[in-house]
């Protein structure tokens, strides 16, 4: 969710840590920072809140909260204008208790016009588009408090009733983006007496559209339940803020702040008459005590956290709670909606207190030398083909055509691969391109991994060259290949784990063609063993890619001939013929020069 | 270019021998499980409901034809698996078992994301095990593969299946890294899987072991690993 620095200030008196240090806090103790960026004279933090946040974390409100406990630093007071009680013909009906609470209020006479420079800034800020003035008090408040809040034109209704019902087939309703929806019993829509005026939770509709002639209204402020809004989102295909704070469900308290502080800002933006709410609140959730103790707080981390500690998490979360002999009492405060149990607490307290007092405590574990039958059996039959030869790949479990098929991939490929074969011929076929680059006389490969058929899952081997490729089960090439006289742990002997490995790099490869020549040369049986090779590095020029390789070796008498084999290649081109040559033939005439026979 | 010369290992294949091998030296015991798993196993044993967004947290293939099947999205499904044959057994806790695995997710693909990749999943629950072993056990596990010279931290986040859930970052060559999430297994996960959580409480942790691969390397790009290319096999 995208907040607003300047917007989050307004929240305190004091004045903030600068954004970074804003930014930081809230990494190391409550969520990830995606960006800083700055708009304007504002910074906007992109901040990732994950479902269990989501509940009273979708706001400026919610974020003010974290950053109150995490700099311990004083929110004001909020101080909404109260209104007089006044008589009201609005009438509220909820037919189905997919609507948990329902409020709405009248204002009368208002005029809709142009937002103010203040407003479209802050709007504009968090990346949203300024509407009208009703249309973006709407919006304001909801990223502000994180309720959705919907407006509907009161004249435009048939009467002044608004029913909460289920849609009925054969039922239709345009949305405000012009989209024509059907609906069913499935779908909870707010309707007047007649018509569908807006799909419950997730987008108004043009009946009762708020514009520019707008003179009365009905503001909606209502709690929606989130999984049915979740699933008849998904079925009509909108996504809006106002799904993603209902499907992740926010508590119905938050209903009554929310109409206060909407009321206040259409009042004061577009005037008005105000009359009085009509709320429908049947069942008010029970308020939620957690019990939980300093040691068992202290036990679940590992920690030596004294009661004073503990207490000042409280106290910086704003917790009420009463303090027993060995255990606190928390009053949970309505939205934070994840706290559910004591455990919930303990996160509560490491995380405010910070993970950096968590110490590293390496633990004993008692071992009764349990080993895990396939798991070895893979590994012994790996290192067997090793052993004999064979090179090691990986390749992908997707592919064009096999038994079982995934719904929707991000890939074309769709399917999972049935065997091993296939993938490894293509391994082969590439490998055996790059016979002179990977210094190979031939390839030898194998793949140990799961194919997928109509039966199910299975682990495979597959090994083979060019001419063939053998494929069978692991389990099935353990009983033929791997003596049970062959000591049957292997764990991977690899001498250099650890810190002795650290400073093996990986070479990434050009992607331009390598061309090689194999040079054959005539030398006395006295000279330098090395002698060639050190020419060729040498007038070989950086294009020499790989060390020159000995492919062949003879003597005749008192001469031997040397046949090595020079691979180049350019990390930044293509290599044309005739500079190759031209680095072959000043090697030819440097080895007639020292008076070899080039063959 | 001798005739018997030894096949060359695959990197990831040598990262997830070496992980397994450090780990194993601790006393996990491996364990292992499906990489086509059943929707039970991969989400509502987590605590990751049907119709909650938490199930869109990671990028799910379903299977065509088979609504109760997918392609598991983590390898903390292994740890339901164990756990439940571990309390049908009727022995009691402590244990540790260490999990490699094949994971999956629908994502595009880029030089840092494959569709495919390897988690290492830990558990271990006993009596007493808490967060500050979990710190222990994961610096202990780095500092093997990478060199005394890196250094831990935890950054809250969450997961449906940890209380409370951390993300961690690993210094090295003076650079943080994010590396993967863990946290202490939730309540309700032990209890499903038949274990007193009263009694009983422990750690759980999945972090990529490609992300560790191209670090310890420095290799630009993951997606070499998958293309049965030998000119990856360097080391």
């Amino acid at each position: 969710m995208k907040i607003s620095y300047n917007w989050l200030q307004n929240y305190f008196e004091d004045k903030l840590p600068e954004p970074e240090e804003i930014s930081e806090g809230i990494i190391f103790h409550s969520f990830e920072v995606d960006e800083i960026e700055k708009v304007g004279d504002d910074t906007i933090l992109d901040i990732k809140i994950l479902p269990d946040r989501a509940h009273d974390c979708l706001s400026h409100w919610g974020i003010a909260k974290e950053v109150s406990a995490i700099f311990d630093l004083k929110i004001k007071d909020k101080n909404y204008k109260i209104f007089e009680p006044k008589y009201t013909d609005l009438k509220i009906e909820i037919q189905d208790d997919k609507c948990l609470r329902y409020m709405g209020r009248v204002v009368r006479n208002i005029k809709v016009d142009a937002s103010p420079a203040w407003l479209k800034e802050k709007l504009n800020a968090i990346g949203q588009k300024s509407i009208n003035n009703i249309v973006d008090a709407a919006n304001f408040v909801m990223f502000d408090l994180g309720q959705p809040i919907h407006c509907f034109d009161l004249d435009k209704l048939e009467s002044q009733k608004l029913i909460v019902r289920n849609g009925k087939a054969g039922e239709k309703i345009t949305t405000l983006d012009k989209r024509e929806i059907d609906l069913d019993d499935s779908i909870l829509v707010i309707a007047d007496e007649k018509d569908p005026l807006a799909l419950a939770g997730i987008k108004g509709g043009t009946k009762a559209e708020v514009d520019i002639n707008t003179k009365n209204i009905v503001i909606e402020v209502a709690n929606f339940n989130p999984t049915t809004t979740r699933k008849t989102a998904k079925k009509v295909n909108i996504q809006t803020d106002a799904v993603k704070r209902y499907e992740n469900e926010i508590s119905p308290e938050l209903c009554s702040i929310t109409m206060d502080s909407i009321t206040d800002m259409i009042y004061s933006l577009a005037g008005g008459e105000v009359e009085s709410i009509v709320d429908i609140y049947t069942n008010k959730p029970v308020e939620r005590i957690i019990s939980v103790s300093s040691d068992y707080i202290n036990k679940r981390l590992g920690s030596t956290f004294s009661k004073e500690d503990i207490k000042s998490v409280w106290d910086k979360l704003k917790f009420e709670y009463t303090e027993n002999t060995n255990s606190f009492e928390i009053k949970v405060p309505a939205l934070r909606l994840d706290l559910t149990g004591q455990h919930d607490l303990v996160e509560e307290v490491i995380r405010i207190l910070g993970y950096d007092r968590l110490e590293e405590k390496l633990p004993e574990i008692k071992n009764d030398n349990t080993t895990n039958d396939s798991y070895s059996k893979m590994l012994q039959v790996r290192s067997k083909l090793l052993n004999d030869g064979y090179s090691e790949v990986m390749t992908y479990v997707f592919c064009d055509s096999g038994e079982v098929e995934v719904l929707a991939s991000a890939s074309t490929k769709k399917f999972l691969r049935n065997n091993l074969t296939d993938g490894l011929k293509e391994s082969i076929k590439l490998n055996l391109l790059n016979i002179p680059l990977l210094e190979m006389k031939d390839i030898k490969i194998f793949e140990i991994g799961t194919i997928f058929t109509k039966n199910g899952e299975e682990t495979h081997v597959a090994y083979g060259d060019k001419k063939n490729v053998i494929e069978m089960s692991l389990e099935e090439f353990y009983k033929k290949n791997i003596s049970i006289l062959e000591p049957t742990n292997v764990q991977p002997q690899n001498p250099d784990i650890g810190w002795t490995s650290v400073n093996k790099t990986f070479k990434p490869w050009s992607i331009y063609p390598f061309i090689y020549r194999d040079i054959a040369v005539w030398v006395p049986e006295s000279t330098e063993p090395n002698t060639l090779f050190d020419i060729y590095k040498e007038l070989g020029t950086g294009l020499l890619i790989k060390d020159p390789q000995l492919v062949d070796k003879f003597q005749k008498q008192d001469k031997v001939s040397y046949a090595y084999r020079l691979v180049f290649q350019s990390y930044d081109r293509t290599l044309v013929d005739e500079e190759i040559n031209n680095i072959m033939t000043s090697i030819s005439n440097k080895l007639t020069s020292l008076g070899f026979e080039v063959r | 270019m001798s005739e018997n010369q030894k096949g060359r290992e695959h990197p990831l294949s040598m990262i997830i021998n070496d992980t397994v091998k450090v780990f194993t030296e601790l006393g996990f015991e491996v364990a292992v499980g499906p990489e086509l798993e059943d929707v039970y196993h991969n989400f509502d044993a987590l605590n990751v409901p049907k119709e909650h967004p938490a199930r869109d947290m990671q990028d799910t293939f379903y299977i065509k034809g088979e609504t109760e099947k997918v392609l598991r999205t983590h390898t903390s499904s292994v740890q339901i698996r164990f756990m439940e044959e571990f309390a049908k057994s009727g022995k009691k806790p402590p244990f540790a078992i260490i999990a490699p695995g094949k994971v999956f997710r629908n994502e595009a693909t880029d030089a840092t994301h494959e569709m495919q990749f390897y988690q290492i999943e830990g558990l271990f629950i006993g009596e007493n095990i808490s967060m500050a072993n979990l710190k222990g056990v994961l610096s202990y596990f780095y500092k093997k593969m990478l060199g005394e010279d890196t250094n831990l931290r935890f950054r809250p986040s969450f997961f449906p299946f940890t209380e409370p859930s951390i993300e961690f970052d690993l210094k090295y060559k003076g650079r943080w890294i994010e590396m993967g999430g863990a946290g202490m297994v939730h309540p309700s996960v032990l209890e499903k899987c038949g274990i007193d959580s009263n009694k009983y409480q422990g750690f759980a942790f999945g972090p990529g072991l490609e992300r560790l691969m191209v670090i310890k390397y420095l290799m630009p790009d993951i997606r070499d690993a998958y293309h049965g290319d030998l000119r990856f096999n360097q080391f």
